[in-house]
């Protein structure tokens, strides 16, 4: 793909960076909180006067030394993110003063047993169900629990304020990503999937928040320049691709990869990384905790039963897209996408005739010859 | 088996050929694990009787059951309150999971490395050879862990009557009230399908009744504290399965029974095996009929098992349902609590489990521990290395097997186990 927009630049820095940002915080007395999931109320942490970090668990590298303690039939990502955290190679684990957890599968739940036995850990109770009020007041006495556990370890009172006022940035924030990722609902798509998830992923480990958006900003007027030349970063007959599935990350990106090699181009990611993150917005009026809780509850991941969010949002993402194929990624044992695959392909070949392509596989890249032969075959049917 | 059965199998909706073959693999299991063995308690004769006839007169005493006007529930876990389900005078069945049928189909639905416990469960149901699930009334699926809480979205489309129950993951306060909440709305659905309405002698009853069932359990695991061992862990475990299906009150007057028995042997320092026998305790996931594999191998290893730290054994049984209260409220507050105690290991944390596992060392005097756990089934493969880490700090010798349903690693588990008892000699 010869386009690119420059201002990827931008989020490549930030990357760089990132480290020396999170000592720069650590000296000034700053609490790091490390988080596994998109389930963790970044507002609220950022309320406390905390800063909220992606953890590493996108990589094969540290998975041998987690096996001598987790079964080789877990996912890639529980393993890689507990390797990291019993080898201390992940900087950003190093930096976390404490971190925080959820109940979503049983494979995180049952490992984060272990992992709190080396680093302080909160762990949010989520509720098998988002539906009924039931669900939502369990997690609105969460999310309180959790404000109270970020209070006692900052020393600092969340006020109501404050709190309204990091949920304004953060939908900020929300809106400028969905306006980016609009920009590739049709031909001509001025950005890759492979640097969408670059992207993406930056707001994970981005220290200032203030330095995201600027990029964000950035490149959002870029893209419309590009866009409005009539510049594309792949010809108009490349099938267009909605990711779905298990979160993806650098180091973990290689069906991603393999899909852009192939020819397609991957203009939606609904998954942890991508939209499913900031699809919606925290109410911005109202009770912020029962605000955030509510947001936050309806986040379609498949550890909620049933999960009709995600049938919901696919549906809407394949129209407003422009969807000809759907690839679902589930890794290595992950039971829950694994199981909800047969549903979420159910559904796209009976209400809108879209093929979908499920892949289980893990990090390695011992099956990507094998990968690459069905995904070449999958979008040859899409041409 | 007679005519009758088949004509009653047929309108059940059961594919006959197939439940024919099952039946017949059923058989010759039973034969050679369960009939092979030496110097059995006369009073298994019942239980004999009851595996030969698992799928004929029992199914025929529910239909009758049902004919009379009373409901059959069918469950696939021990969360499952039977407490309440006794108490609309409806019977509570475990269904079919022990066995692997119909694969192939099963896997265009599941993903193949889902555990063999809840393939199996679609295997019966696909191949339509379980009559237990066929007859049930209204099935009863729990949100435990991640494969069963999604697959029970998909089995929602293949059988038209299931019920899913929310459970909490965490023994907290909250964890505590939904479960109530949770158990509550079962009530009423129950009610609801019985159309008789749960009061507080009913609840009582039901309680006594499924207490009653446990006691006898408790004074059969109590009699294999003896050295020598009075009963093979083949044949207790078979009355712990058994327990899931049968009459309750026929149940526990013949696990008594057996237990008499027992009694005298133990008076007279008889066991089902020489005293020096090594003893091994068995942990981890639940072992469904004909799931026979992993303890034959053991007692025909040379060992003999002594306890079942499993829902089907002393984790799902030995807590008793508080029956003193007097109000209705009282009595379903019991029930809350007496299922809360449950140590699954789909709870984070649960640290009851280990002290279970080290009490019941003690208690039944093991020399070592069996970890079983079924392959993918993550909740137990996760607590197995800490578990066996905490059992050698106590100087207690662990083997962990995960296996599944099939009888391919017969020969490789064989060894594992062989050497295991060697070591522990």
């Amino acid at each position: 793909m010869a386009l690119r927009p420059k201002n990827i630049s931008l989020f490549e820095r930030l990357r760089e960076n990132s480290q020396l940002e999170f000592e720069k915080m650590k000296e000034a007395g700053i609490k790091v909180v490390g988080l596994y999931c998109i389930f963790a109320p970044k507002e609220l942490v950022r309320a406390s006067g905390a800063i909220p970090v992606g953890l590493c668990g996108k990589n094969q590298s540290p998975l041998s030394d987690a096996e001598t303690v987790l079964p080789v039939n877990l996912c890639p990502l529980i393993k890689s993110s507990f390797g990291y955290a019993i080898t201390d190679t992940c900087d950003y684990f190093g930096f976390s003063d404490f971190l925080i957890g959820e109940t979503t599968c049983d494979g995180k739940k049952k490992m984060f047993e272990l992992l709190k036995r080396i680093k302080p850990l909160f762990l949010m109770h989520l509720p098998p169900t988002s539906d009924g009020d039931r669900s939502l007041n369990y997690w609105v006495e969460e999310i309180v629990r959790l404000k109270d556990f970020l209070e006692t370890q900052t020393g600092t009172k969340i006020t109501e304020k404050e709190l309204k006022h990091q949920i304004k940035l953060h939908n900020n924030k929300r809106i400028l990503l969905k306006e980016i990722v609009s920009l590739c609902t049709e031909y001509p798509v001025p950005i890759s999937g492979l640097d969408m998830m670059l992207v993406m992923e930056c707001k994970g480990f981005s220290a200032e928040l203030e330095d995201y958006v600027n990029a964000l900003q950035e490149l959002a007027h870029e893209l419309k320049v590009i866009k409005r030349k009539g510049r594309s970063v792949c010809s108009p007959e490349a099938p267009r691709i909605l990711l779905t599935g298990c979160p993806i990350g650098k180091g973990s990106e290689k069906v991603l990869r393999l899909i852009e090699e192939c020819g397609g181009i991957v203009t939606c990611q609904e998954n942890c990384t991508g939209i499913k993150s900031f699809d919606r917005l925290v109410d911005e009026d109202g009770d912020p905790y029962r605000s955030i809780a509510s947001r936050y509850l309806k986040i379609p991941c498949s550890c909620m039963t049933p999960n009709q969010g995600r049938i919901d949002l696919l549906g809407r993402l394949v129209e407003d897209f422009k969807i000809q194929g759907v690839v679902d990624l589930t890794w290595h044992c992950c039971h829950t996408y694994n199981v909800e695959s047969y549903l979420i392909k159910e559904f796209l070949e009976k209400e809108y005739q879209i093929p979908l392509l499920h892949i289980e596989t893990d990090y390695s890249l011992t099956d990507t010859g094998q990968l690459k032969t069905r995904i070449e075959a999958f979008l040859e049917m899409l041409y | 088996m007679s005519e009758d059965y088949k004509s009653m199998w047929e309108n059940l909706g059961l594919d006959l050929a197939a439940h024919d073959a099952l039946l017949e693999v059923l058989g010759k299991g039973y034969q050679d694990i369960y009939l092979a063995q030496k110097n059995r308690p006369e009073g298994m004769g019942y239980f004999d009787f009851v595996m030969s006839e698992i799928h004929g007169l029992r199914i025929k005493e529910l239909m009758d059951e049902k004919a009379a006007g009373r409901k059959v529930i069918g469950s696939f876990c021990v969360f499952v309150p039977e407490e309440i389900v006794r108490a609309t005078d409806a019977t509570l069945v475990g269904l079919c999971t022990g066995a692997d049928f119909a694969m192939e189909e099963v896997e265009r639905l599941l993903p193949r490395n889902t555990c063999s416990l809840i393939k199996s469960a679609f295997g019966f149901n696909l191949a339509k050879v379980c009559p237990y699930m066929e007859c049930s009334d209204m099935i009863v699926g729990e949100n435990t862990c991640d494969g069963k809480k999604k697959s029970y979205e998909i089995l929602n489309d293949l059988v038209p009557n299931l019920y899913v129950m929310d459970l909490p993951q965490v023994k907290s306060a909250e964890g505590k009230a939904l479960l109530k909440a949770e158990y509550l709305r079962f009530k009423e659905a129950v009610e609801k399908l019985t159309g008789i309405t749960i009061d507080a002698d009913r609840l009582k009853k039901g309680t006594k009744m499924v207490n009653n069932k446990r006691k006898a359990i408790h004074r059969l695991s109590n009699l294999r504290k003896a050295n020598p061992a009075p009963i093979s862990g083949l044949d207790a475990l078979l009355a712990n399965q058994v327990f899931f299906y049968d009459d309750p009150v026929r149940f526990t007057d013949s696990v008594n029974k057996v237990c008499d028995e027992l009694e005298a042997r133990i008076e007279k320092k008889e066991g089902v095996v020489p005293k020096a026998t090594p003893r091994i305790l068995i942990s981890g996931c639940p072992m469904a009929v004909p799931n026979w594999k992993l303890p034959w191998i053991i007692e025909t290893a040379g060992a003999v098992i002594v306890g079942e730290e499993s829902c089907v054994g002393e984790r799902g049984t030995r807590n008793l349902t508080d029956d003193s209260g007097n109000t209705l409220d009282e009595l379903m507050e019991a029930v809350v609590d007496r299922y809360f105690k449950v140590d699954c290991a789909i709870f984070t944390p649960n640290p009851d489990r280990l002290d279970h596992i080290v009490e019941m060392v003690e208690k039944y005097q093991a020399d070592g521990v069996i970890h079983y756990g079924l392959q993918f089934c993550q909740p137990y493969l996760m607590e197995a290395m800490p578990v066996e880490k905490a059992l050698e700090a106590k100087n207690i010798p662990t083997l962990r097997i995960d296996t599944d349903y099939s009888m391919e690693d017969v020969g490789q588990l064989r060894t594992r186990v062989e050497a295991f008892i060697e070591l522990i000699k």
